[in-house]
């Protein structure tokens, strides 16, 4: 993984420059500023609201947007998106909110969403079709979509290379590896790892609703928990379990191998034979958007290419807007399991299907009884 | 007294426990500032080098400081309200006769014995009735219940502990009762007042189970701590808040206790 | 407590001043006075508290379809309860970790608070500010700092294989039981401390001379007088740290393993990712009955335990 060395040394060297000359002040600055602050007064006009995973909210995203309105739009911070929803439907209101494609027939049951036009978006022609052109996205969305794109990738293994002493090929068998009892990581959001588990049982996503699958799922979840040194939703955790050799190897999203490498602890991202958990994931509009206008400069601001550049180069995860692979020669693509094609590595793996919320429920549920260990 | 017994001399096993117990309190903590300056992403040992990068993040993070400002006043206002409340309360349960005192007191300290989820859920489910949107006064209002129990057992014991004969000869001079109150009641329990203010304000400051239920799309600060506990590149700005929140409560602290002796005095003095 | 002394001057006074019905009626009935200032905290309390909990009440009967509730009145989701074992397993669970992280706690600030309340003569405040004080800092952060101190690379792992004692890192230290009973018991320390050292504080100096001057040793003393004299204190400690902690999540989450999960959990993720909030009610209900029987059974055991003392 040199090309994300190489990466990492750039980044640092620019962080460098700028960082040295406020530190200082920083120090003693917060704690005045913080006390003059309740008096200020707030800005009139409302921004954006924008409910998403922790690490979706850095400038470097919105740079448009916070050229054009001079802040941040405003975010609210969800553990997985099903728990969003969960605030959604008690009455709380977002602008945009961040879930995944195959969410998209369960989630407009709700009546919550409503479709986005694309053509108010002056970046939409950059967006890889490829990635939006869903028959559940366009159905009923007036010429529009349900959801707009923003990232793609893989749900897989990062494992430690001087660690984990791997036989073989790379395989889902990493995570259910006996030596390493007690040092193994996992997700804890059921929408990742009942997929992948059901990758490793080897049933086909076609067949994940019936009886028999729900049975052989929870049967090598419940076979690996005593692995299991803990099931998060945190990816820092995860990273930090990683980077101190705790764990050898975890189940988790890109970022977390890219995160890891740009710190030189030695990881791999697996890429397992029976295939990975691939999703593509974006920005649905809530109905009652309080602020619809600048949620579309927060979309438009999220598919460009800056957004893209930091997305790919800083997380590790694929974007949308072909132009933003340009800054990226093959080599650094590859290595980030990323390519200007998406469809080769999204369609490498394996992809989600929609399911009903009942599904939902028994899944959710069954989830957490193998977590508790029952 | 002229016999010393042995439980006022010093105990030497004592002493070294106290000790042990304050470094017991204390270590833990101390590693919030520590790893705010350790150059690395992951919290490890040996810390490989120093900086003050983080600090200088945080600086730019705007929504910290919005948070910050959101949780000062959302605590700021949880702790005047349920001071006033407890003022109220504690002078009825201690100065009048007031039918069913007993079991009124029991419900009012109800919500300190009640866990902080159940709280957060039931109100959860009231506001979602209600079609309540979620903001901070929902929060602000979740906060009010817990705190309130903690104003008036605070308060209680300043009431029973001062003689109603003040009150009554300013009243027999002549004076309503709200000017009574003013002139005469407060200065008294101002200490009692002090604290309250002060122990409300840290509940409500650092609540995070009610806050999870009951906040809308404006985050306080554990609300943002929480969500940022959750990216590795968040996590050192976020050890450098922890820093300066500690620093900054040690001064209030301090600074809080030089005021608080000079007030004492002059209590003191009036009386 | 004392109780209001009759203020004859006062009604003396309205009646003097020739006021109106009402306000004759409210000076001479004190209860109503009492009444009316307490009404705001009492209104503010009685709303917030008893028809949030009637709701919740009611929900755990209903139902949950899809995305929706059906108010079907059954007992469904307390069958359930009843007959599943991860409820009653996850329920027994909480309760023991918060009662093991009670008596460490009560356990180890005990001499502390008995140390302050006869050991140090001046500047108590100080000493209490400077107990107090860690609990100023973020919770999220206290326990996010044991982390640091429990983990594979942390304090007491690193520590003891520099001299040598271990050659692995322990691993129960972290996400554990044992891991959320320790950040447990420090998160709450100031809890059990404050009504403890009230108690003892309160405690007459003089029974303590008398007792002295009876020829009672120390340690005799310490159980027949200080122990039984400061029992309340200790009772109020453990109530209001046993019982929020059997609710808690935050820590479980954060430093507990597959393990360590408890019922607060459960009850987070029914009003999140499972998404079955008549379930998430029913269960909070159950824990409160649960909370309520082990309370009720504690206070028994102490009165018990007063009993056969004398």
């Amino acid at each position: 993984m040199d090309a994300i060395k190489q990466l990492a040394a750039r980044k640092r060297h620019a962080l460098n420059r700028r960082a040295f000359v406020r530190s200082l002040m920083a120090v003693g600055l917060v704690p005045v500023m913080s006390s003059a602050l309740p008096g200020k007064a707030r800005a009139s006009t409302r921004h954006a609201t924008v409910f998403t995973w922790g690490g979706f909210d850095v400038p470097e995203l919105y740079q448009d947007y916070v050229d054009a309105h001079g802040e941040l739009p405003d975010f609210a911070i969800f553990g997985a998106p099903e728990d969003g929803l969960t605030r959604l439907r008690s009455g709380f209101v977002t602008d945009l909110i961040h879930p995944c494609m195959g969410d998209i027939p369960r989630w407009r049951q709700t009546g919550l969403f409503q479709p986005i036009d694309t053509s108010r978006l002056s970046n939409w022609p950059d967006v890889i079709p490829g990635l939006w052109e869903e028959p559940h996205n366009l159905e009923d969305a007036d010429g529009g979509v349900w959801l707009v794109p923003f990232d793609w990738g893989q749900t897989s293994i990062t494992y430690r290379t001087d660690l984990y002493d791997l036989e073989g090929e790379e395989s889902w068998d990493i995570l259910w590896d006996e030596r390493y009892a007690g040092r193994i990581g996992m997700l804890a959001t059921g929408d990742d790892v009942w997929w992948c588990a059901a990758i490793k049982a080897g049933v086909p996503f076609e067949e994940i609703h019936t009886d028999e699958a729900f049975e052989a799922i929870s049967a090598v979840l419940r076979e690996q928990r005593p692995l299991v040194r803990t099931y998060t939703d945190d990816t820092s955790s995860l990273n930090q379990a990683l980077a101190s050799g705790e764990l050898v190897a975890a189940m988790t999203w890109n970022s977390s191998a890219v995160e890891l490498t740009f710190e030189e602890v030695p990881v791999r991202f697996a890429q397992p034979k029976e295939g990975a958990l691939t999703w593509v994931c974006g920005f649905m509009m809530h109905r009652d958007a309080p602020a619809p206008d600048r949620a579309y400069d927060v979309l438009n601001a999220l598919i460009s290419v800056s957004a893209g550049e930091f997305l790919m180069g800083d997380y590790g995860y694929g974007h949308v807007n072909i132009r933003a692979f340009d800054a990226f020669d093959d080599e650094t693509l590859e290595a980030l399991t990323l390519s200007r094609n998406p469809s080769d590595i999204l369609d490498a793996g394996h992809r989600s299907i929609p399911q009903p919320p009942e599904w939902s429920a028994r899944m959710n549920t069954t989830w957490e009884r193998i977590m508790a260990g029952f | 007294m002229i016999r010393r017994h042995h439980f006022h001399r010093p105990n030497r096993g004592l002493q070294v426990y106290a000790v042990f117990f304050m470094a017991l309190l204390y270590a833990p903590i101390m590693f919030i500032p520590l790893f705010s300056f350790s150059d690395g992403l992951y919290i490890r040992f040996p810390i490989e080098g120093w900086t003050l990068r983080w600090y200088d993040e945080l600086l730019q993070r705007t929504a910290v400081l919005r948070a910050l400002e959101n949780s000062v006043r959302v605590a700021g206002s949880v702790a005047v309200v349920s001071t006033v409340l407890g003022v109220f309360a504690a002078k009825a349960l201690v100065r009048y006769r007031v039918p069913g005192k007993g079991p009124i007191l029991g419900f009012i300290l109800l919500p300190l014995v009640v866990p902080p989820i159940i709280f957060g859920v039931a109100l959860l489910l009231m506001v979602s009735w209600l079609q309540i949107p979620l903001s901070l006064y929902t929060i602000a209002a979740g906060h009010i219940i817990i705190c309130l129990p903690f104003a008036i057992a605070t308060l209680l014991p300043r009431f029973e502990g001062y003689d109603a004969a003040m009150e009554e000869a300013a009243a027999d001079l002549g004076e309503n009762g709200w000017w009574v109150f003013w002139r005469v009641t407060v200065p008294i329990i101002l200490p009692g007042i002090v604290a309250s203010l002060l122990l409300t304000f840290t509940v409500s400051f650092d609540e995070f189970v009610m806050a999870f239920f009951l906040g809308g799309t404006d985050l306080t600060l554990p609300l943002y701590v929480w969500g940022q506990l959750r990216i590795p590149r968040a996590f050192p700005v976020v050890l450098a808040l922890g820093t300066l929140i500690l620093l900054f409560s040690f001064v209030l602290v301090f600074l809080g206790l030089k005021i608080g002796r000079r007030g004492a005095i002059k209590l003191v003095d009036r009386d | 407590m004392r109780m209001a002394v009759t203020t004859p001057n006062e009604t003396a006074l309205a009646a003097g001043r020739g006021q109106s019905a009402p306000r004759w009626l409210l000076a001479r009935h004190e209860g109503l006075r009492g009444l009316i200032l307490l009404a705001p905290a009492l209104v503010i309390l009685g709303i917030t508290v008893i028809v949030p909990f009637a709701m919740m009440g009611a929900m755990s009967f209903w139902t949950q379809v899809g995305f929706d509730y059906a108010d079907d009145w059954s007992l469904r989701n307390y069958i359930e309860i009843a007959s599943e074992p991860i409820y009653s397993t996850l329920l027994l669970r909480s309760l023991g970790m918060a009662m093991a992280a009670t008596l460490l706690t009560v356990v180890l600030v005990y001499p502390m608070a008995y140390f302050l309340a006869f050991h140090v003569h001046r500047n108590k405040l100080l000493w209490l500010i400077i107990i107090t004080l860690p609990f100023w800092t973020s919770y999220l952060l206290r326990v996010f700092a044991w982390r640091v101190v429990l983990g594979f690379e942390g304090v007491i792992n690193t520590g003891l294989m520099e001299i040598g004692l271990i050659a692995e890192p322990l691993k129960f230290l972290l996400y554990s039981r044992t891991a959320v009973v320790i950040t447990l018991a420090h998160a709450w320390a100031a809890f059990a401390l404050l009504p403890i050292y009230v108690s003892l504080e309160k405690i007459d100096r003089s029974v303590l001379e008398a007792s002295a001057d009876l020829g009672e040793g120390p340690v005799m003393r310490f159980f027949r007088v200080i122990l039984p004299l400061s029992m309340p204190g200790v009772i109020a400690g453990t109530f209001l740290m046993f019982i929020p902690t059997v609710g808690d999540y935050v820590t479980a989450a954060l430093v507990g393993g597959p393990d360590a999960r408890m019922i607060g959990n459960l009850i987070q993720l029914q009003f999140g990712t499972i998404n079955n909030w008549p379930m998430g009610a029913a269960l909070a209900i159950t824990m409160i009955l649960a909370i309520t029987v082990v309370g009720l059974m504690f206070l028994g055991l102490m009165l018990a335990l007063k009993r056969w003392a004398r």
